[in-house]
């Protein structure tokens, strides 16, 4: 053995000495196009234009708000916390049915999980937009009820979920993602169910457990406990899902973003700065989640 | 007692007829396999891997279905009915050879667990029956820890008061100590005999012939999925009768 660690030391310092040559071009090679840019590119940059579209100062009220960007920002978190919750629900749902014994519910699940992995998310969107928005929530009567909110509830509602004119479209954004969503929650979920050792469910029904009783106590305690950090990362994906909604008019980052450009031009700054704030959004729970899959993976041995 | 419970009471507690299991492939496992055992009888399965003694002892509580004939515990007929399905596997406690004890759970709730889901008893009564057994399998301080903390002898140890539990009348015992490390498997033995001393109905599937020879009244050796030989544990080491028996004690002993 002992003549193998020079060489894995070796090995080592080589790779060392090949990752700073790599580094010095991408240095080079960015610097490059640094000076191209700022020497020959036919593009005014307006940084200075853009804060105020984060949060400007109001006049009228003496103090500041938020603006364009930072509302899309909220307008994002809100809908990506509330299609989670849902997403969640039809997820174990359907990886219930996925494993059920009865054919029926087996197909159901797979049609589902089949149907929403194999259509464009932008299709989804269109059709329950369209059905629900145009259709189904005029026949329940729902937009008088919303057109007639006292001042108070109308403001919570806006605070909460969105303003009542957008309401009607926020909904079914929030369940087209979590339809969406749902399905690749159902396969991660029926994945950690399966990889449950069935040993635990033989134990389970010998003591007399009924199935409900087994899924309940003894399997699904499991499967959370495994399944946490690729639920954690579908989340994420959550998130950057949401700015398909931008489609239909809710008025996200991605939307707002577009609407910014179309307005003032600064094309690279506005889109430059709607990716940080998707980043700052996304970042803190991929860090979250290396650290989930740490302690899972501590807790597993 | 009136008449019917006297017959119930002195009639075998375990009655297996001419049962058949075949897995896919096809792979028969059972063929036309018979037995009866008697209340506090201690009943040895021997027989060489993949001759179906585990598949038999799965088939008794219906862990595995049976695809002929007919299993009768304690009185009650297993079949399609569920009702009667979760009413003999109340009747019958397993131990498995892996333990498959609950990992989330602490030694405490994996004994607790069933008395309170299946026989719905409070929270404080389960834990102090829990307890009781916990003692007597000689794990009284360890209730608090998980499952792996523990050796594999404790954690079988604690599968076995898991099992002990809902107060069985048969306990199934599928080669507990096949997986021990040597050195452990004398504290799990101890308990299964202190269990037959108390009277326990007991089929157990094992290699520890000297176990067999001690605790059991009856041994039965198995060979591709039939019963080829059974007789009184003294006896049966001592003479048996077909050359297949004694081609396999040749092997093991």
């Amino acid at each position: 053995m002992a003549p193998m660690l020079p060489m894995i030391g070796g090995h080592r310092k080589k790779s060392k000495s090949l990752d700073c040559l790599l580094l010095a071009l991408v240095f080079a090679a960015t610097g490059y196009l640094g000076y191209r840019v700022t020497m020959q590119l036919h593009y005014t940059w307006h940084w200075g234009d853009i804060p105020q579209y984060i949060v400007r100062f109001d006049k009228g009220q003496h103090r500041w708000v938020a603006n364009y960007l930072l509302l899309g920002l909220l307008t994002t978190l809100r809908l990506s916390l509330y299609a989670a919750v849902p997403a969640l629900v039809i997820g174990l749902a359907m990886a219930l049915a996925r494993i059920s014994r009865s054919l029926f519910w087996r197909m159901t699940g797979r049609t589902y999980i089949e149907l929403m992995r194999n259509l464009p998310p932008l299709v989804i969107i269109f059709l329950v937009y369209y059905f629900l928005a145009d259709q189904l929530i005029p026949l329940i009567g729902a937009d008088d009820l919303l057109q007639n909110l006292s001042p108070r509830t109308a403001h919570w509602l806006s605070l909460l979920v969105a303003p009542p004119a957008t309401v009607t479209a926020f909904v079914p954004a929030v369940l087209t993602l979590a339809v969406f969503e749902g399905a690749y929650i159902a396969e991660i979920l029926r994945g950690g169910i399966e990889s449950v050792d069935s040993g635990q469910w033989e134990a389970a029904h010998a003591l007399g457990l009924s199935r409900g009783q087994c899924l309940r106590h003894i399997i699904l305690p499991q499967t959370f406990r495994q399944v946490l950090p690729p639920l954690a990362g579908q989340f994420i994906s959550l998130i950057k899902d949401s700015s398909i909604v931008s489609v239909i008019s809710i008025q996200e980052l991605t939307y707002q973003g577009t609407q910014l450009m179309a307005s003032t031009y600064m094309t690279i700054e506005v889109w430059l700065l709607v990716a940080a704030m998707y980043f700052v959004l996304t970042f803190p729970c991929s860090l979250l989640l290396g650290r989930l899959e740490r302690s899972c993976a501590r807790g597993a041995t | 007692m009136n008449d019917q419970a006297k017959q119930e009471s002195n009639s075998p507690i375990i009655d297996v007829r001419r049962i058949e299991k075949i897995f896919p492939g096809p792979v028969v496992a059972l063929r036309d396999f018979f037995i009866t055992v008697e209340r506090g009888e201690v009943l040895v399965i021997i027989g060489p891997s993949g001759s179906g003694k585990s598949t038999f002892l799965r088939c008794l509580n219906g862990l595995e279905e049976i695809d002929a004939g007919t299993i009768r515990i304690d009185g009650i007929s297993l079949d399609e009915n569920e009702a009667n399905r979760l009413a003999i596997r109340r009747k019958i406690g397993m131990v498995f050879q892996s333990f498959n004890l609950f990992p989330h759970l602490t030694v405490l709730g994996n004994v607790d667990l069933a008395q309170r889901l299946v026989q719905k008893k409070s929270r404080r009564q389960a834990a102090e029956f829990s307890r009781r057994l916990l003692e007597q399998v000689g794990l009284a301080d360890m209730e608090d820890r998980y499952p792996h903390q523990l050796s594999g002898g404790q954690q079988q140890r604690v599968a076995i008061a898991r099992a002990l539990a809902m107060m069985p009348k048969i306990m199934l015992f599928d080669e507990a100590t096949s997986a021990l490390d040597p050195e452990m498997i004398g504290e799990v033995l101890d308990v299964m005999r202190q269990l037959a001393r108390d009277g326990m109905t007991m089929v157990v599937v094992t290699h520890e012939m000297g176990f067999a020879r001690e605790v059991s009244d009856r041994i039965l050796f198995m060979d591709k999925g039939r019963l080829v030989e059974e007789g009184e544990s003294q006896t049966f080491f001592r003479n048996p009768r077909h050359a297949r028996t004694r081609e396999f004690l040749q092997q093991i002993l």
